[in-house]
């Protein structure tokens, strides 16, 4: 019901106008190029860190950790904080390569490659953690069969261990491209000052015209879905029923030897967490905290003067503040409860129609956010419904943005519980309803809650289809961050940043904090 | 002749515990070498460590006299380096080849020249019946014809010596009697050497040439099938292999011949020789004879419980402290809480180490 309305409307916007994409082709190739190069990339990289953990580096289970830090960032704030990092004139790590070290070298990630690179920093953890769950569910026996019948350890790598990925590594590109393409704040940070336009920033640009055009944002809308369907297609037809999921066995072994080749995986961990993380933060915390963003140390002057305006000045903060956590704390509840009961719909029953149900839930997954938001948009600014400018219609885009996220978790977490459990209360005298809220809520509750604290930090984040959707009074955390940092000063940005940190952050520990003394066991 | 597979002094410790001590063994050309026990008793690890998936703390492994592991040399083979091929539990097939890319893999691994490849596969397929799924795929296969793959996969190239880790466990109990007979008839045929592990003692009596029966990372007891199956010397390997009358005794002599004292003046004549020590005496429960009438040499006692096991019935019998099992064919006069006369065959009983 959620899904199907906004997604004719796009289709039918579009074919009112005539095709925009037409005019301009080299929108349409920037959009495939960041795709596919980022995407690649993404895979590449979270493929060989999901190797390089699974085979044991020192320090493993901090790096697990670290390395998954960026889907809890939005990349907004990686891009704002790389902007600074590596912008070719006072970028902090030009200034240090030129200033510091001498060096003729200058980085400049305002530029198409920078878009790509941190892209691709921000969407690697999916992939490393779908090819991680894929290697913990290998059979070691297959690895070391391998070994035994005589193929050297790269070649096992080369003909086992990654066709053996490949289904991981392919499900997870698939996720990965619908991202990237329908990402909308790096490209605006790091793409449009140096000109290289994709498919969302030009869907913003056409919308804060005015005249907003919205037939001619919708064609690019429609460009968009008609790519990510086609390459869903292709997935599942390359992909078939196949997989590879080797249940029993032991488990993908740690190699203890040699700890050069250790040191070496920790390495291009570390490295990761600090492209991705520790330094667009570092560069986040100068910046808020320093007088104005200068690379001479001379001028630098240290300020509580940036997060005193944020905090106490700028009128939108506490606004967004509370419409931000709002929905955080809906759309992470709602979809937690959506997710459970169609999950179990799902596997308890023999509903006819529980299949397509299914699989329209997952329908999302294959949506870009600002592409759904456009539908909704269009929809909504027609149906006279009193949604149009208010939080409702952010409640609704992200909770279909959310909803697969939900559904997959609960029943990852029903399909662990053995139905006999639920059997066995009913026999007992349990009735439906008695049932679910003794047994099976209960035990599925620490997956529950692992997973409203996730949603709930990726509510906060969210930007692609807030920053079409919002008006003044229902402003959001992200979308004044973009406000700022496209009319403000950097510092002040930077500070408003990690107020919007320190929140999600605030209420997901309390959270933790709640789960582990509510657990059971 | 020099052993095919040579392993002297093995100790391998798993995280900090030692998973095996000093453990040496030895296959001649053609032989299947079993290594038996409860799980938990190091024999996989053992076989893990022949195969160069373990590294061990100590020892000598030697394979077709060239040591592939010597702690004290500071030699150390990876897997592939070491000759050899291995059936894995759980088969181990790689998912994503056909039944023939599966086979084919070590002797393209190790080299051989495509046409050599072809035939050998072949060859390799048509040994374990499976010649007409070459072009499977290997998640489209049955229990049993994964199994067969495995097999086909280690014996293609001509590996010195195979080695198996509980083979034949994964399957059902019909289908594990037929493997079981296939693989002997197979290793007869190929003159196969094979290092087997199990811990299904009907298994290593029917597959093996020797037995080394293992308990908590040692050798306890080695031998050819009938002696472990006939002549258990300690006590854990009598249990091993299912002898379920062991009794503690002292031990006597008349004459010239042995005889285990019971509680209650119950003796029994034993064969065989005393070990050191305490001991108990052991039968089997088809060496015990009932009688409803005294005989000479029976003993007297009260029938508790009859089971019917098909073939066979099983008796309990009880005598002050003593409980017997015994085993044989229905006898009508058995009366269960009636009494009976219970006696041993001489030939049955045997001394064994506490």
């Amino acid at each position: 019901m959620l899904v199907l309305p906004p997604l004719v409307a796009v289709v039918a916007a579009s074919a009112w106008v005539g095709f925009a994409p037409l005019h301009r082709p080299e929108i349409v190739f920037n959009t495939l190029l960041l795709g596919l190069t980022a995407t690649a990339a993404a895979v590449a990289g979270g493929g060989a860190l999901a190797l390089a953990l699974a085979r044991g580096v020192p320090g493993r289970a901090m790096l697990e950790r670290l390395v998954v830090m960026p889907l809890y960032l939005t990349p907004l704030l990686t891009a704002i904080g790389w902007s600074w990092l590596g912008s070719p004139h006072s970028g902090m790590l030009n200034l240090l390569l030129r200033d510091a070290l001498g060096l003729g070298i200058t980085i400049n990630v305002v530029s198409p490659g920078g878009v790509i690179l941190v892209c691709a920093l921000a969407t690697m953890p999916l992939p490393f953690l779908l090819m991680s769950d894929a290697l913990a569910g290998l059979d070691a026996s297959l690895l070391e069969a391998a070994r035994v019948h005589g193929a050297r350890p790269g070649m096992v790598l080369r003909r086992v261990t990654l066709p053996l990925l490949g289904p991981a590594a392919l499900a997870s590109a698939l996720l990965v491209f619908v991202q990237v393409v329908g990402m909308f704040s790096v490209p605006a940070v790091l793409g449009m000052p140096a000109g290289f336009d994709v498919a969302t920033t030009e869907i913003f640009r056409l919308l804060e015209t005015y005249p907003p055009r919205l037939g001619d944002a919708a064609a690019w809308g429609l460009l968009l879905l008609a790519i990510t369907a086609l390459l869903t297609l292709a997935q599942s037809a390359l992909l078939g029923r196949r997989s590879f999921a080797t249940i029993g066995g032991k488990a993908f072994r740690a190699s203890g030897k040699p700890p050069r080749a250790q040191r070496l995986r920790a390495a291009l961990a570390w490295l990761y967490v600090a492209l991705a993380t520790i330094l667009p933060l570092l560069a986040l915390l100068w910046a808020a905290s320093v007088a104005f963003v200068t690379g001479k140390l001379r001028l630098t002057r240290f300020t509580a003067a940036h997060f005193d305006y944020v905090l106490f000045a700028y009128p939108k903060t506490w606004i967004a503040v509370g419409n931000s956590m709002l929905l955080g704390v809906l759309t992470a509840t709602i979809v937690c409860v959506l997710g459970l009961a169609v999950s179990w719909v799902v596997l308890r029953t023999r509903q006819r129609g529980r299949g397509v149900l299914d699989q329209l839930s997952m329908v999302p997954l294959s949506m870009p956010a600002m592409v759904f938001a456009l539908g909704l948009l269009w929809v909504y600014v027609r149906v006279p419904a009193p949604i149009y400018g208010t939080i409702a219609i952010l409640l609704i885009a992200y909770v279909t943005h959310y909803l697969p996220f939900g559904v997959r978790a609960t029943s990852a977490a029903l399909r662990q519980l053995h139905p006999e459990l639920e059997e066995a209360a009913r026999v007992a005298g349990a009735t439906w309803f008695g049932t679910m809220r003794r047994v099976t809520v209960p035990l599925v509750q620490p997956t529950m809650i692992a997973a409203w604290g996730l949603l709930f930090i990726m509510a906060m984040q969210e930007v692609s289809s807030s920053i079409l959707l919002y008006s003044s009074s229902s402003i959001v955390l992200s979308v004044a961050v973009f406000d700022l940092w496209e009319n403000g000063n950097p510092s002040d940005v930077a500070a408003l940043g990690f107020v919007q940190l320190a929140v999600s952050f605030l209420v997901v520990a309390l959270v933790l904090r709640v789960r582990q003394r509510a657990a059971p066991v | 002749m020099t052993d095919v597979v040579a392993v002297d002094g093995l100790a391998v410790a798993h995280g900090g515990v030692r998973a095996v001590h000093s453990l040496s063994l030895a296959a001649r050309r053609g032989e299947v070498v079993t290594l038996l026990g409860p799980s938990g008793c190091g024999k996989t690890t053992t076989l893990r460590a022949i195969a160069g998936l373990e590294t061990p703390e100590a020892g000598r492994i030697a394979i077709d006299g060239r040591a592939v592991f010597d702690a004290a040399a500071g030699v150390d083979l990876p897997p592939e380096r070491r000759g050899l091929s291995m059936v894995f539990q759980s088969y181990a097939i790689w998912p994503h080849m056909t039944v023939f890319e599966n086979v084919a893999f070590g002797l393209r691994a190790r080299g051989a020249p495509r046409g050599d490849i072809e035939a050998e596969v072949r060859r390799g397929l048509d040994s374990v019946g499976l010649g007409a799924l070459a072009d499977r795929g290997a998640t489209r296969l049955s229990g049993g014809q994964q199994q067969r793959v495995a097999l086909a996969r280690a014996i293609a190239g001509n590996p010195g010596v195979i080695l198996l880790d509980e083979p034949l466990s994964n399957l059902d109990a019909q289908l594990r009697l037929a493997m079981r007979a296939e693989f002997k008839e197979l290793q007869r045929r190929l003159g196969l050497t094979a290092i087997y592990v199990t811990h299904d003692q009907e298994e290593a009596l029917v597959l093996s040439d020797r037995i080394l029966v293992m308990r908590d990372g040692r050798v306890e007891q080695a031998g050819t099938p009938a002696e472990i199956h006939d002549t258990p010397t300690t006590r854990f390997v009598a249990d091993f292999v299912g002898v379920r009358n062991i009794l503690p005794c002292e031990v006597g002599r008349e004459a010239d011949r042995l005889v285990a004292l019971l509680p209650d003046g119950v003796r029994l004549d034993v064969r065989g020789v005393a070990p050191d020590g305490p001991a108990c005496v052991c039968f089997r429960p088809t060496g015990v004879v009932l009688s409803t009438r005294p005989e000479p040499g029976a003993f007297a006692a009260t029938l508790t419980s009859a089971t019917y096991l098909g073939d066979w019935m099983q008796y309990e019998v009880v005598a002050g402290g003593l409980t017997i099992c015994a085993r044989g064919l229905a006898k009508a006069d058995l009366a269960v809480g009636g009494t009976v006369f219970w006696s041993v065959l001489q030939e049955a009983c045997f001394l064994v180490a506490t």
